[in-house]
């Protein structure tokens, strides 16, 4: 019997990666969730790019339902909503994944230096963190409106990054605890390694998977709360659309009755995306997740 | 033990010291002046030096730092101070407060039963019915928007079926003070309820399932023990300790739900309150009601290093 060496080396020599990847497209979920997602993204993506008509009200189309040239209807001043919920995606997923990004790298570092470094360092930066994690976001968010006197997208991608880094921060600081006193690290340590090297060009790697799963599902997270904000009239001004935003119109018990599609598509955008990033968060998990393999 | 729950408890204090004069710098940093609130327009333009006077006998033209103490020391001796429309935030607070912990409390309770039970459950009885619709929900629940959820329910059951009213605590024409507090609590209860069982029930299962892996429960069936008592007592004890931190950690993340869900069901507690309040810009209810979350919060965070130290002696001796 022969063996075809060839084969058998390609398959030994398949990488982590490759490996990793395979085990992803196992998971059916996850793959329909990054397929969603990427789907999703490169509409909205597209729909900015053709340049569609979100914001001009035609009076004469006011509360049309969907069909008739507007695929998901037209609002209470007769914008189509189909290009409403196209553009409100784009700012939707910007907020979730800025957000979900920045939060995770303020986290990581400050969580590094926490954990790595120990003693005072330490103390001081849980006891901040504790106090951000005490601050009602609402309250943070309102502030910063009355005092630039505006509502804007800005004011909200800085309170949601400074309000948003604490569990990252608190998850990084408990890996680093224990990673510090691994032999490699001590090892780094004889070698007379600066403590910045030894931080992030040795320790943070193992510690990117659990970093990589905190920001994917921390983008449904932001979104969600964007949303929640946006809803209670606190979140960016009206002008620009979110999911959130466009969501707003729900308030009138009059829409919710009569207008369904003015709330259901939306809600029915934002749920679909937020199921789609935990699914993918989930599949990422199964494969990055060291403690499970 | 008992040192180290002192020290945290200690610990809070200055923190909250910290986060109230955050708020108070913050909110003066707004440029709201509580005269416009007090004093009609024409009055306001027409007398400055009475206006001057005012000021002055409000304390409104000391120092910031002055002003918070003066604001501090009222608030420990039980005076809130007053909203910018004159009534007492005591007595707002005093009745709004209670509200909210009904809501609060009981979705605490009910979702704590649901997600474990249904947890535990499909643990046990892993991919079958009950596992497989418990999971479908559990993805759902986290999924929609909170208050979607509660917009969704309020269309079913306020306005097509007409069951519940579609908000508010208490009606006027109310005769049974109980019947009228269960109509007006069952909808936002279930909807901050359904949020907080997705999150448990996964949570739940998981801890279960690493549990009943475990050798002891072999251990435990090897020698015979019947099956009931091998989850309760071996299984569910274990599994209880992490879900039970879990459930503590949610608790500051169902009070900024009920402030948004407050919202949706028009709900007179402090969540509407302070919205209200920053809306209007009557910043004296912000502040107490900012507090007050705040507070709760930091509450929270010392019930889970507690637990956590009870649970893990490692925690205390680090400290």
């Amino acid at each position: 019997m022969r063996v075809n060496l060839q084969e058998q080396k390609s398959t030994a020599s398949s990488s982590l990666l490759k490996k990793n990847v395979r085990k992803f497209m196992r998971n059916k979920l996850a793959v329909i969730g990054l397929f969603v997602v990427v789907l999703m993204t490169i509409a909205c993506i597209i729909g900015a790019i053709a340049g569609v008509d979100y914001n001009t009200p035609v009076l004469t189309e006011m509360k049309k339902a969907p069909g008739n040239g507007h695929l998901f209807g037209t609002d209470t001043i007769g914008r189509d909503l189909f290009a409403r919920v196209l553009i409100g995606g784009c700012y939707s997923i910007l907020i979730g994944v800025f957000c979900a990004v920045l939060s995770s790298v303020i986290g990581a570092v400050l969580g590094a230096v926490a954990g790595f470094f120990g003693g005072k360092t330490d103390a001081i930066l849980v006891r901040v963190s504790e106090i951000f994690q005490a601050f009602p976001q609402l309250v943070l968010v309102m502030m910063l409106v009355a005092i630039v006197n505006k509502r804007g997208l800005t004011n909200l991608l800085f309170i949601f990054v400074v309000t948003g880094w604490m569990t990252t921060f608190r998850m990084v600081r408990n890996e680093y605890m224990s990673l510090k006193g691994e032999t490699y690290v001590k090892v780094c340590e004889a070698f007379g390694m600066s403590g910045n090297n030894i931080m992030f060009k040795q320790i943070l790697p193992n510690v990117m998977s659990p970093i990589i799963v905190s920001t994917t599902t921390n983008v449904a997270f932001f979104i969600l709360q964007e949303a929640s904000l946006s809803f209670i009239g606190l979140g960016v001004a009206d002008s620009t659309p979110t999911w959130g935003n466009i969501l707003n119109a729900a308030k009138s018990i009059s829409i919710v009755t009569d207008q369904w599609w003015i709330w259901v598509f939306p809600g029915l955008a934002i749920s679909l995306f937020v199921l789609a990033i935990n699914f993918l968060g989930d599949g990422l998990r199964d494969v990055l997740d060291a403690k499970q393999q | 033990m008992v040192k180290y729950i002192i020290k945290k408890l200690l610990m809070m204090i200055p923190m909250l010291l910290l986060i109230s004069f955050i708020v108070f710098y913050g909110l003066q940093l707004t440029g709201i002046d509580p005269i416009n609130f007090m004093v009609s327009p024409e009055v306001l333009s027409s007398n400055k030096d009475n206006i001057d006077a005012l000021r002055e006998s409000l304390g409104l033209n000391d120092p910031l730092i002055v002003q918070y103490f003066h604001w501090l020391i009222n608030c420990l001796q039980g005076d809130l101070g007053y909203s910018f429309d004159g009534s007492s935030i005591v007595s707002i607070i005093s009745v709004r407060l209670p509200y909210t912990f009904e809501l609060a409390g009981y979705s605490l309770v009910f979702s704590a039963i649901l997600g474990i039970g249904i947890g535990i459950i499909s643990a046990i009885r892993q991919n079958g019915i009950i596992d497989y619709v418990g999971r479908v929900l559990a993805v759902l629940g986290q999924a929609v928007p909170q208050f979607l959820v509660g917009i969704i329910l309020i269309q079913i059951f306020a306005i097509k079926l007409g069951i519940f009213p579609s908000g508010n605590r208490v009606s006027p024409e109310a005769t049974n003070p109980f019947i009228d507090a269960f109509l007006h609590l069952f909808l936002p209860v279930v909807t901050l309820t359904i949020g907080m069982v997705a999150v448990l029930m996964r949570y739940a299962r998981n801890t279960m399932l690493d549990v009943l892996n475990c050798d002891y429960i072999k251990t435990a069936r090897s020698k015979g023990i019947p099956e009931w008592k091998v989850y309760l007592k071996h299984g569910f004890r274990n599994a209880m300790k992490p879900v039970l931190v879990i459930l503590v950690f949610r608790i500051p993340m169902l009070v900024g739900g009920s402030v948004v869900i407050e919202s949706v069901f028009s709900y007179p507690g402090i969540g509407l309150t302070m919205t209200d309040a920053i809306v209007s810009g009557d910043y004296p209810i912000v502040l107490v009601t900012t507090m007050i979350i705040a507070g709760t919060m930091l509450i929270c965070s010392f019930m889970v290093d507690v637990f956590n130290a009870l649970l893990d002696p490692r925690v205390r001796l680090s400290e």
